[in-house]
């Protein structure tokens, strides 16, 4: 039983790797692609952790493997996020506003839209 | 054959459009593409590890984990100041 469970969770984790590349593969904008990488870096990482920890138990190993996943699930987070800030900032290009330039901070500073008509 | 080394090898082909992705299209697209080919190898490190039976070999997974954290936030900087 623990053999099938550990065969089981590692194919998953190259099924869920291997989705994500090909759907990164299919999406043609950069913060579309950017959401494949997450997959890999939460689940297929759990679950080949997981598989370790089952195959062999609690050795310096499986929290080796237990501190690298918690370093790909956390570098995740902050590189994606450094990444799209740094896409969206080549995109606009004033990223700062001008001398005098009001910059709405809250979602009732923006200007009132008027409403379409029905 | 164990499951581990089975899964790294059908794992490790991954990269090749991984890389296909690297040496293609506009900056934004290659950096997401480093991105995801640091994490594969991350993974891949730590299926090889097992399937080799070499634990001490956990230790380059983790460093590669630790040293693609640190090359995505350069780049990322690199990126936002240069690349505009």
């Amino acid at each position: 039983m623990k053999t099938i469970t550990i065969e089981a969770l590692v194919a998953a984790a190259v099924l869920i790797t291997w989705l994500c590349v090909l759907g990164m593969l299919r999406m043609r904008d950069p913060f579309q692609r950017m959401h494949y990488i997450a997959p890999p870096a939460s689940l297929s990482v759990l679950f080949i952790m997981l598989a370790i920890f089952l195959q062999d138990g609690l050795k310096p190993e499986s929290f080796k493997a237990l501190f690298t996943a918690l370093v790909l699930v956390g570098m995740n987070t902050v590189v994606t996020h450094a990444a799209a800030r740094a896409f969206r900032m080549a995109e606009a290009k004033g990223w700062h506003p001008a001398k005098g330039e009001e910059v709405p901070v809250k979602a009732t500073d923006e200007p009132d839209v008027a409403e379409p008509a029905s | 054959m164990n499951v581990w080394l089975l899964a790294s090898q059908v794992m490790i082909f991954t990269l090749v459009p991984l890389t296909w992705l690297c040496v293609r299209g506009d900056p934004r697209h290659r950096l997401v593409a480093f991105y995801m080919a640091g994490v594969v190898t991350t993974l891949l490190l730590m299926l090889l590890t097992m399937a080799f039976n070499r634990m001490p070999l956990m230790d380059l997974a983790l460093t590669m984990a630790l040293m693609s954290f640190g090359g995505g936030i350069v780049f990322a900087r690199f990126f936002a100041r240069h690349l505009q």
